[in-house]
C-alpha cells in the first residue's frame, strides 16, 4: 500500500500542472496523424532536463497515456489511426462516426480506455514481481507462435471473405519484408527508391485507412444527395456510462487481454488492441455486427490499448528491460537524472517512482474528463461538407507521412498504397488484417531466424520450437483459433444462405 | 551572347557563394538524422548532447532530432549520403565501427568518405555479458567451454556488423573457437533481454546498458573490449587483454555527428568549431554522466584520424566473411 | 445481367493480377541469393501463392461473392481528383513548398467537389476562406506546435 502515500505529490501545484498540461497535451498529438505515442513522448524529453525527476516522469507519462487514448479520436473521427494501438477502434468507430454517433463512441472509447487504464495501472502496482518473471518467460520461439497467433487472427478479423482476408494478410507480410532485411541487411523487393528504407508503419496506417476513404467520398462526386442528412445525435454522459456498463463483457475480455499481451516485451502494445477486438468478437452474441459501427468493438479496442500502458512498464521498472519504443523513450526520462530502474529505483527513489504511478492513476481520469469535454463538439466534424472533408483528411495525411521522418519517400509509399486500397477494398480485401500482416511479419520473422539459429547450437529446430509447456500452449491456441475461425465463417455462410432463401421464398 | 552568358553564371555563383557563407548560419533549426530509434543508447545520447544548441553563444539555433531506424542503422545513413540537403541544416548522428562496418560489407550507398565528421561525443566499449545465475564467473570459464562445445555458445548482439558483431568476430579470432552469433532485432534492449531471460548464454552489449543491467541485479559483467579498464563506471572488470585474448578496441562504438560530403566548407568550419563546445557544456556533462554513458569528446581533426584508423582495421577484420 | 457479367470480369481481372503479384514474389523469393535471407519470404510467398489460387478458382466459378468493383461513373468522378493529387504529390510540393502547394491542392479539390453552384462570387468567397482558415490550422500545428520543418520550395 505505499503507493497510497504519494499522491500528495501528484496534487502540487507544478506537479498537477504537468500532469494536466501532458494530458492536453497528449490529446492533441496523439489525435495527430503521423505522431506515434513514442515520438511524442520523444518530443517531451527535452522539457524533462529542466524539471524535478518526479515531474518529468508525472509529464511523460501523462503523454504516454493520452497520446494513445487520443489516437482514437482521428481513429473515430476521420478513420486515420495514430497509431498501431488505434487500427482496431477505427473499425467500428468510424462507422459510428459516420452515422452520426461520433460523441457516443468517442464517450465509449474514452470511458473504456479509462477503465482498462486504470486496471493496467493497479496491475503494475500490486502483481509486478509476478509478472515480470511472465515477460521474461517469452523467448523467440514463443513470440514466433504469438505472432503465429495474431497471423491467424487475420481470418476473422475481415467479416466479408475467410480466402480474402487472409490474402490481404499475406499481402501485408509480403509488403513488411520489402527493404532491407533487419538481421542480415540484405536488399528485398526494392523496385522504387522510395522503397529502400522498407514501408514505415505510421505512413502505411495513414495511407491504407485514410486515402481509400477520401476516394471513396470524391467517387460521389458532387451529387447534393445524402450529404446533409447526417444528424450528429448530442450524448448524454450517463447514456454513455450506461452503454459501456451492458457491455461488460467486451470490457473485461478486452482489459483482461491487453494486461496480458501488454507485458510481452517487443509484441505487446501494438497488437493488443486488434487482439482484444478478435477475441470480443469471437465470444460475442452479435459477431455478425462487428465492422458495422459496433460499440462493443470500440469498447474492446480501446479498453485492451490503455490496459496494456501499465504492464508494458513492468520489464522496465523492474528489470531495466523497455519492453516497447516508448517504454525505451520513458527510460532515457528517467536516465537523465540519474535514475536506474530496477531495484534501485524503488528502494532508493521510491517517492519519484510512487508519485509516477500514481500520477498515472490521477491521469486516467483527467483524460477522460477533457476527453469527453471535446467529444461532443469533435463529434460535429461528421458534418462538414464532403469536399472539404476529402480534401483536408488527405492534405493532413499527406502531412503526417511526411512528418514521421520528415522523407518524402514515405508520402509515396503512403499514397501508393491508399490508392491500391480503395480498389482492393472494391473487390472485397480489407485494410485490417493487411496492416497486422504487415506489424507481425518483421515480428515473426526475426523470432524465427532468431530461434533457428539458438535451436542451431542446443538440439535442433523441431525440439526447441515444438516442445516445452508454453510452446504447446501457444501452438494449441492457434491451431483452435483457425478451427473456430473456419467454424464460425461456415456458419455465418450458413446463416446468410438461410436468410436469402428466406427472402427469395 | 558567350559573355552575357558567363556573366550570368558567375553572378549566380557569387549569389550562391554568398547564400552559404557561415555568416549567417544557421538562421533556423538544424536537423539531425539518427539511424535508431527514439528511446535507443544513441537517441537518447543525441538529444542530451544537442539539447544547448539553442543557447546564444553555442549554434544560436536548436537542434532537432529525426529518427530514421532500420537495418542496422542502414536505412538512415543512405538517406543521408543519397538525399539528404547539403546546406548544413541536415546532420546526422553517426556509429562508429558499425557504418564503416556495413560500407566494407557492401550493399548500401555510403561509404566512410560520403560523409564529413563534425565531432565526436561518446565512445561506449563493448562488453561481455552473462546472466545473473550463469555458470560462467569469468572470461577464461567462457572461453574454456566454449572450446569444448564447439558451436554451442549463443551469444546474443544488437545485429549484423555493428560493434557487437565486430567485438563477437574478435573474440572468437582471439580464442580460435566457434561461437554463435544472433544478431536481435530491437537493438542493445533486446539483445539484453536475451541474456537476462536465458535465451542465449551469453551477449556482448554497450558498457552503458550492461552496467545498468549489473546495477539491477540481473547480469555478470565479464570483460571489456576496451584497451585499458573504464575506471569511471566498471573499475574491477577486466579488459579481454587481460583475460588472455587479444582483442583491441576496433569494437568501441563512437558516437558523433557529421555531415554529408559536398556540404560548404565554412558550414562544416563553423560546426567543427562550435560543436564539441557545445558537447563540453557542463549541462550535458552532468546529464550524461547521470545517464551513465560514457563521454568522449574529439575533434574533427581526431575523428577524421580515428575514421580512418578503424577502415583499416575492420577491412582486415571482415575479409574472411 | 449485363451488369453481373461486368462484375465477373472485374473480380476476375483483380484475382489475376493478386495472382500475378503472389507468383511475382514466388519467383523472386526462390531466385534471389542470400537463400538465408530469403528463407522467410519463401514460406510466406507459398501461402501467397495457395491462396491467390483458391481466390481465382472462386472468381472464376463465380462463388466470390464480395466486392462489386467499380463501376465507370464513379471512375469517372474519381478522375480529376486522382490527378490532382499525384500533381501535387509528385511534382507541387517540390516545387512550391509544402505550404504553398497545399493551399492551392485544397482550394482545387474543395472547388471541384464543391456541391454548391461555380458560377456565384459568394460560394467563391466562402471557398477560399475555408482554405485559408483549414492551412492556418495546419500551419499552426505543424509548424508551431510540433515544429516540423516542412519542405520549402520557391516561396515559403
Amino acid at each position: 500500500m505505499e503507493f497510497l502515500s504519494y499522491f500528495g505529490n501528484v496534487f502540487e501545484p507544478v506537479s498537477f500542472m504537468l500532469l494536466l498540461g501532458g494530458t492536453i497535451g497528449g490529446l492533441i498529438l496523439g489525435a495527430t496523424p503521423g505522431l506515434s505515442p513514442t515520438m511524442a513522448v520523444a518530443l517531451l524529453i527535452p522539457f524533462t532536463f529542466h524539471l524535478a525527476p518526479h515531474q518529468g516522469l508525472i509529464l511523460l507519462g501523462a503523454a504516454y497515456t493520452s497520446t494513445i487514448a487520443g489516437g482514437a479520436v482521428s481513429a473515430i473521427l476521420l478513420n486515420i489511426p495514430g497509431a498501431p494501438a488505434n487500427i482496431a477502434t477505427a473499425l467500428d468507430g468510424h462507422e459510428m462516426a459516420k452515422r452520426g454517433e461520433g460523441a457516443k463512441a468517442l464517450h465509449l472509447s474514452f470511458m473504456s480506455s479509462a477503465v482498462g487504464g486504470v486496471i493496467g495501472v493497479l496491475l503494475l502496482i500490486f502483481l509486478t514481481p509476478v509478472l515480470a518473471k511472465w515477460a521474461l518467460a517469452f523467448g523467440p520461439s514463443h513470440l514466433f507462435w504469438i505472432a503465429i497467433l495474431g497471423v491467424t487472427v487475420i481470418g476473422t478479423l475481415d467479416s466479408k471473405s475467410f480466402v480474402k482476408g487472409l490474402l490481404s494478410g499475406c499481402i501485408g507480410l509480403w509488403l513488411s519484408m520489402i527493404g532491407y532485411d533487419d538481421i542480415q541487411g540484405v536488399q528485398r523487393f526494392i523496385f522504387a527508391d522510395a522503397l529502400t528504407g522498407g514501408i514505415n508503419i505510421i505512413a502505411a496506417l495513414i495511407g491504407l485507412f485514410a486515402i481509400p476513404q477520401v476516394l471513396e467520398m470524391l467517387s460521389k462526386g458532387r451529387a447534393l444527395a445524402d450529404i446533409d442528412v447526417i444528424t450528429v445525435r448530442q450524448q448524454s454522459l450517463t447514456a454513455s456510462f450506461r452503454e459501456m456498463i451492458s457491455n461488460m463483457k467486451a470490457l473485461s475480455i478486452g482489459t483482461i487481454t491487453g494486461s496480458i499481451i501488454g507485458i510481452i516485451p517487443g509484441v505487446g502494445g501494438q497488437i493488443a488492441g486488434l487482439v482484444a477486438y478478435d477475441q470480443t468478437k469471437k465470444f460475442s452474441s452479435n459477431s455478425h455486427k462487428f465492422g458495422t459501427g459496433h460499440p462493443e468493438g470500440v469498447i474492446a479496442a480501446e479498453s485492451a490499448n490503455n490496459a496494456m500502458v501499465g504492464p508494458s512498464l513492468i520489464p522496465l521498472l523492474t528489470l531495466s528491460i523497455p519492453g516497447s519504443p516508448t517504454a525505451a523513450v520513458l527510460l532515457g526520462g528517467l536516465l537523465i537524472h540519474g535514475i536506474f530502474p530496477g531495484p534501485d529505483l524503488f528502494q532508493n527513489h521510491a517517492a519519484v517512482a510512487w508519485t509516477f504511478i500514481d500520477s498515472m492513476l490521477i491521469g486516467q481520469f483527467l483524460m477522460v474528463i477533457f476527453g469527453i469535454y471535446i467529444a461532443n463538439l469533435a463529434a460535429k466534424i461528421a458534418q462538414v461538407p464532403r469536399s472539404i472533408l476529402a480534401a483536408g483528411v488527405f492534405i493532413l495525411a499527406v502531412f503526417g507521412a511526411y512528418s514521421v521522418q520528415q522523407s518524402m519517400g514515405d508520402v509515396h509509399v503512403m499514397i501508393a498504397l491508399g490508392v491500391g486500397m480503395f480498389f482492393l477494398e472494391k473487390f472485397g480485401f480489407s485494410a485490417a488484417p493487411l496492416v497486422l500482416g504487415l506489424i507481425l511479419g518483421p515480428i515473426a520473422e526475426s523470432n524465427f531466424l532468431q530461434g533457428n539459429l539458438i535451436a542451431g547450437a542446443q538440439d535442433g529446430p523441431a525440439i526447441y520450437f515444438l516442445t516445452g509447456t508454453l510452446n504447446l500452449v501457444l501452438i494449441s491456441l492457434v491451431i483452435l483459433s483457425v478451427l473456430f475461425a473456419f467454424w464460425s465463417t461456415k456458419k455465418a455462410n450458413a446463416a446468410l444462405a438461410k436468410s436469402e432463401q428466406g427472402g427469395s421464398a | 551572347m558567350k559573355k552575357i552568358l558567363a556573366i550570368l553564371t558567375m553572378s549566380v555563383a557569387l549569389v550562391t557563394a554568398s547564400m552559404v557563407s557561415a555568416g549567417d548560419y544557421p538562421e533556423r533549426p538544424i536537423g539531425v538524422a539518427v539511424s535508431y530509434g527514439a528511446g535507443g543508447a544513441t537517441d537518447f545520447q543525441a538529444r542530451i548532447v544537442t539539447m544547448v544548441a539553442g543557447n546564444k553563444d553555442m549554434l544560436g539555433q536548436p537542434i532537432y532530432i529525426i529518427n530514421k531506424p532500420g537495418a542496422g542503422g542502414r536505412v538512415g545513413w543512405n538517406w543521408f549520403a543519397s538525399e539528404a540537403e547539403k546546406d548544413g541544416y541536415t546532420m546526422s548522428a553517426y556509429n562508429v565501427p558499425h557504418f564503416i562496418a556495413q560500407s566494407i560489407k557492401g550493399g548500401v550507398k555510403y561509404t566512410a568518405d560520403s560523409f564529413e565528421p563534425i565531432a565526436n561525443w561518446g565512445a561506449d566499449p563493448a562488453v561481455v555479458v552473462v546472466g545473473k545465475d550463469s555458470k560462467f564467473n569469468t572470461m577464461q570459464e567462457l572461453v574454456a567451454w566454449a572450446k569444448a562445445n564447439p558451436g554451442k555458445l549463443t551469444l546474443s548482439g544488437a545485429g549484423l556488423f555493428v560493434g557487437h558483431h565486430i567485438a563477437a568476430l574478435q573474440i572468437e579470432k582471439a580464442a580460435g573457437v566457434k561461437m554463435v552469433y544472433i544478431p536481435t532485432k530491437g537493438g542493445g534492449a533486446a539483445a539484453m533481454k536475451a541474456v537476462i531471460a536465458g535465451d542465449v548464454l551469453a551477449g556482448v552489449n554497450n558498457l552503458s546498458d550492461a552496467f545498468r543491467a549489473q546495477k539491477a541485479g540481473s547480469v555478470k559483467i565479464l570483460g571489456v573490449a576496451d584497451l585499458e579498464r573504464n575506471k569511471k563506471f566498471l573499475p574491477d572488470v577486466p579488459t579481454l587483454k587481460e583475460a588472455g585474448l587479444d582483442v583491441d578496441n576496433a569494437s568501441v562504438n563512437f558516437r558523433g555527428l557529421m555531415v554529408p560530403k559536398g556540404t560548404p566548407k565554412a558550414i562544416i568550419d563553423k560546426l567543427s568549431a562550435q560543436v564539441p563546445v557545445m558537447f563540453a557544456h557542463k549541462r550535458v556533462a552532468k546529464r550524461m554522466k547521470a545517464g551513465g554513458s560514457p563521454m568522449k569528446i574529439m575533434n574533427r581533426k581526431e575523428v577524421q584520424a580515428m575514421w580512418a584508423k578503424r577502415k583499416t582495421t575492420l577491412t582486415e577484420l571482415l575479409k574472411g566473411l | 445481367m449485363n451488369n453481373q457479367n461486368t462484375r465477373n470480369i472485374q473480380q476476375i481481372s483483380a484475382a489475376v493480377l493478386v495472382l500475378a503479384v503472389a507468383a511475382m514474389v514466388a519467383w523472386l523469393s526462390y531466385t534471389r541469393e542470400p537463400a538465408s535471407a530469403f528463407l522467410f519470404p519463401r514460406y510466406i510467398s507459398i501461402a501467397f501463392l495457395v491462396l491467390s489460387v483458391w481466390n481465382f478458382l472462386r472468381a472464376a466459378t463465380g462463388i466470390a461473392k464480395t466486392g462489386g468493383g467499380l463501376d465507370t461513373a464513379s471512375a469517372m468522378r474519381l478522375a480529376p481528383g486522382l490527378i490532382i493529387m499525384a500533381i501535387y504529390i509528385f511534382w507541387l510540393a517540390k516545387y512550391l513548398g509544402f505550404y504553398v502547394a497545399s493551399t492551392l491542392t485544397f482550394f482545387t479539390l474543395f472547388a471541384i467537389y464543391d456541391p454548391k453552384a461555380h458560377t456565384s462570387l459568394r460560394s467563391w468567397l466562402i471557398r477560399a476562406l475555408v482554405t485559408i482558415g483549414f492551412m492556418a490550422i495546419m500551419y499552426g500545428l505543424f509548424a508551431l506546435v510540433l515544429k516540423v520543418q516542412l519542405p520549402r520550395g520557391m516561396f515559403i
